[in-house]
């Protein structure tokens, strides 16, 4: 019987030059959910993603994906158990246009002398440009296919970068603070956009945000973390009530009127 | 025997001392290993030996060469800092590279590729103590090179300028915001470095009789290994770089042969930089190489 | 054919294959120059190979280059795992212990310099170049190239999408010292002379700097750089070390201007992109519908 969880992370401890970044941190993501990493700046959420996939290794702790122990899993393996991410300031290749950025993206498929040596950019039929052009056109980019990543619109690259994302076939997709920078029109898209993906592709969302709208209208579950410390878990509408939690963001206790205001906003 | 050759060693290490210094200066405050810092060596031997040869006495043949290595540094530094765009990070790389090669091919393109003797005007005197050999132009060599790193020590220490140098080390954009007038300092790097490498040309020259096109390449290069030795970015450790590759140098001749010495330096500084790339101090300089 | 022309096409051949020697590491994100010491040890090892043993020179100098490949396998653990600057001057400092070393071996000549017996004309010369040309453009439209452009881009996403960053390094690193070390072997079978002291840090630095020249960030900067540093100078008349301050002053503009080189990939896309209908202007953007 396959864990609940796709995302266990147990008593992860680290440190950086002797601040605790996180400490002793727990918690996991259930199978198929979309669930969000929240905190104020500062505590933790990045480096959380980075201790995932390995950018960091734990100093103590354990991490599992898919009831697998992936502690130790050099970081350029831990995209075969399924982990795949965005990054907080998109990081495309500057040199490679659209269409080559998302072909990176399937390498972890294609691995091995004869995947390398695959002919991608040789004929206009291969089959893995093919699966990387369809996959661009499907997210309405087909356009930008050729261009010059450096030079598009911020939005339109972090469309591409979650494409490349979902090039590995990924059942564990962190994002990272994927509606910075978009418009409220573009972050609903997004919002539905991610839906479709999790619901269609069988993936599980881990999102690090700090827009609370988009949060509330697309994930089931929150993970708070505050100086490297889980605070509080729970719906949207739970965290939102949560004392903890208004502390850690607003300094004190708020107001009745306030807390008011903000129930009203969410419905 | 090996008390002669520590001396010799001694005395050639000053040499690459003073590039070894001019190298560390660059990669500490600008953080750009500057390749033309070689080719001011050979500007400064060269130089040194063609105004001598118009009939200079060599003082002034001295002075004018430092001039002409002023003006070169002046002009490396408008093609590798102030005008470039800031495009890629291995630009002023490159750029120096091919300063590098500029004023090697400029020498031989004036005055031929093949050695020149200094007639420096003044003659040989030893001083003989204990068994021992030394060159009074040599040792006045040495004591001039210790008195100007200790100054440049100095001045990077305890005056203003030294401080607004270690605050561009530590961050350019800092230093802006600190009202560090960086169009006015940076220049200053550069002829400082330049002089202190072409001032370990003149020494060759004088002290060695002997310049060519190629002692950028020959010797210049040799002040690399001293440099990394040492420590980027760490003055002191630049002597004792300097210091290290002169012993090695004058070992090499003379127990394996002159033909061993190139092996021997690159062969170090390719051991280096496989076990203790941050040199001998690494511990006195900051992760981008302070001073 | 003139001999002057014959002369000025073997030399642009050499030249593009070191061209691509320099390519594959500087695509992939190193900055070598030590490559002289990899052309030289592909030179002496085929001319040993064509002397002594009679090799015929089509297989000596691949059979240089192949050596070349194992001492840069040999050597690029401990090399790459230097970086940046500190790389840099790794291959600097091996391509200063490589070229002291020939000198000093008396089964090559030494100082004095290594005849080399075989001899290869001009078609063959040129073939080689064609030969490595077509194999580096090949390579470059695999996942290869995407692999080695991306660990170039940024390391650390091109790990955590699986690269494995270090093997691709080593590979454009071999592959680099491979095809350089053929160069040397074509030269030394054409010039039928070889001294250490030609393998030194200034052809090293050269060959970067036209190659940088061209552009490295498509498969036909090498070429055009080693194009425009072979032939440009031969409309300059004058003696050789005067065409290399001019070719040295330019590359000194040209960083000032237009670091990435003559051709760069934006340039290929604007020539290339009339036959692709799936190119518009970045203004039609802003009406597609997800």
């Amino acid at each position: 019987m396959t864990a609940p969880n796709i995302l266990e992370l147990e008593n992860v401890h680290k440190q950086f030059g002797g601040l605790d970044v996180i400490d002793d941190l727990t918690f996991g993501v259930r199978r198929g959910s979309r669930t969000a990493l929240i905190g104020p700046n500062g505590a933790g959420k990045t480096t959380v993603f980075n201790l995932i996939t390995g950018v960091y290794a734990v100093d103590r702790g354990r991490i599992h994906v898919d009831g697998v122990d992936i502690t130790h899993v050099p970081s350029s393996r831990r995209v075969d158990h399924g982990v795949a991410r965005s990054f907080q300031n998109v990081r495309l290749m500057p040199h490679l246009n659209a269409l080559e950025n998302v072909i990176v993206g399937q390498h972890s498929r294609n691995r091995g002398f004869f995947g390398v040596l695959q002919p991608v950019n040789l004929t206009r039929n291969n089959r893995w440009k093919e699966e990387a052009r369809a996959a661009l056109h499907d997210a309405g980019l087909g356009e930008y296919e050729r261009a010059a990543v450096g030079s598009l619109p911020y939005g339109v690259q972090k469309r591409i970068e979650l494409v490349r994302a979902l090039m590995a076939h990924p059942r564990l997709l962190l994002l990272d603070e994927p509606a910075a920078g978009l418009n409220p029109a573009e972050t609903d898209d997004l919002q539905r956009q991610l839906r479709t993906i999790c619901e269609q592709g069988d993936v599980t969302l881990l999102v690090v945000e700090h827009d609370m709208q988009f949060v509330g209208a697309l994930c089931e579950h929150v993970v708070v973390i505050s100086f490297g410390k889980k605070i509080a878990e729970g719906t949207p509408k739970d965290i939102r009530q949560d004392r903890r939690v208004q502390e850690i963001y607003l300094g004190t206790p708020p107001s009745e009127p306030a807390l008011k205001k903000e129930a009203r906003r969410a419905s | 025997m090996l008390g002669q050759q520590i001396v010799n060693g001694v005395m050639l290490g000053s040499v690459y001392a003073m590039v070894a210094v001019a190298l560390t200066l660059s990669i500490g405050v600008l953080n750009f290993l500057n390749f033309s810092i070689p080719a001011m060596f050979m500007i400064g031997g060269m130089a040194t030996w063609a105004f001598i040869h118009a009939g200079l006495p060599w003082p002034l043949a001295v002075a004018a060469a430092m001039v002409v290595v002023g003006i070169a540094s002046l002009i490396v530094e408008l093609f590798t800092w102030r005008w470039m765009r800031g495009a890629e990070k291995f630009v002023p790389l490159v750029s120096s590279m091919a300063f590098l090669i500029l004023f090697e091919h400029l020498a031989i393109a004036l005055y031929g590729s093949d050695l020149r003797t200094v007639n420096a005007g003044f003659s040989q005197v030893d001083l003989r103590f204990g068994g021992l050999v030394i060159g009074i132009p040599q040792l006045i060599g040495l004591v001039c090179s210790i008195v100007l790193i200790g100054c440049l020590s100095l001045l990077l220490n305890r005056t203003k300028l030294g401080r607004a140098l270690r605050t561009i080390a530590e961050d350019s954009d800092t230093a802006l915001l600190l009202g560090v007038n960086i169009n006015r300092v940076v220049p200053i790097v550069f002829v400082v470095a330049g002089a202190f490498a072409a001032f370990a040309g003149v020494i060759f020259a004088l002290n060695y009789r002997q310049v060519h096109p190629f002692m950028g390449e020959v010797v210049g290069l040799k002040g690399i290994s001293a440099m990394i030795i040492g420590g980027m970015g760490n003055i002191w450790g630049s002597i004792v770089g300097g210091l290290v590759i002169g012993l090695v140098e004058v070992l090499a001749i003379g127990y394996f042969g002159a033909d061993f010495v190139d092996i021997a330096v690159f062969g170090l500084l390719l051991l280096i930089l496989f076990l203790r790339p941050t040199g001998l101090f690494a511990g006195m300089t900051t992760a981008r190489g302070g001073i | 054919m003139s001999g002057y022309l014959e002369g000025i096409l073997v030399l642009l051949a050499v030249n593009i294959v070191y061209a691509y020697g320099a390519f594959l590491p500087l695509a992939a994100g190193q900055l070598n120059i030590g490559l002289a010491g990899f052309a030289a040890i592909g030179a002496y090892s085929s001319a040993y190979v064509s002397n002594v043993y009679g090799v015929h020179p089509l297989i000596a100098i691949p059979i240089g280059g192949v050596v070349a490949a194992l001492i840069a396998l040999v050597v690029a653990v401990p090399v790459l795992r230097t970086r940046g600057i500190y790389l840099a001057l790794a291959t600097f400092a091996l391509g200063q212990v490589v070229q002291a070393s020939l000198l000093n071996m008396s089964a090559v000549g030494g100082a004095a310099g290594y005849p080399v017996t075989a001899f290869i004309r001009l078609p063959v010369v040129v073939g080689f170049a064609v030969v490595v040309m077509l194999l580096v453009w090949l390579l470059f439209t695999t996942r290869f190239g995407i692999a080695a452009r991306a660990v170039h881009d940024d390391e650390r996403v091109a790990d955590l999408m699986g690269i494995e960053v270090r093997g691709f390094q080593v590979a454009a690193f071999a592959l680099g010292s491979l095809i350089s070390g053929i160069g040397g072997g074509i030269y030394a079978h054409h010039f039928s002379f070889i001294e250490a002291q030609y393998f030194n840090i200034t052809l090293s630095i050269t060959i970067v700097l036209y190659v940088l020249l061209g552009g490295t960030q498509t498969v036909f900067g090498p070429l055009i750089g080693a194009a425009v540093f072979t032939l440009l100078p031969e409309l300059l008349r004058g003696s050789a070390n005067w065409r290399y301050v001019v070719f040295a002053a330019g590359i000194i503009m040209l960083m000032a201007l237009r670091p990435q080189g003559l051709i760069t990939g934006g340039m290929l896309r604007r020539l290339f992109d009339w036959r692709d209908p799936f190119v518009k202007s970045p203004g039609a953007a802003k009406e597609r519908v997800t």
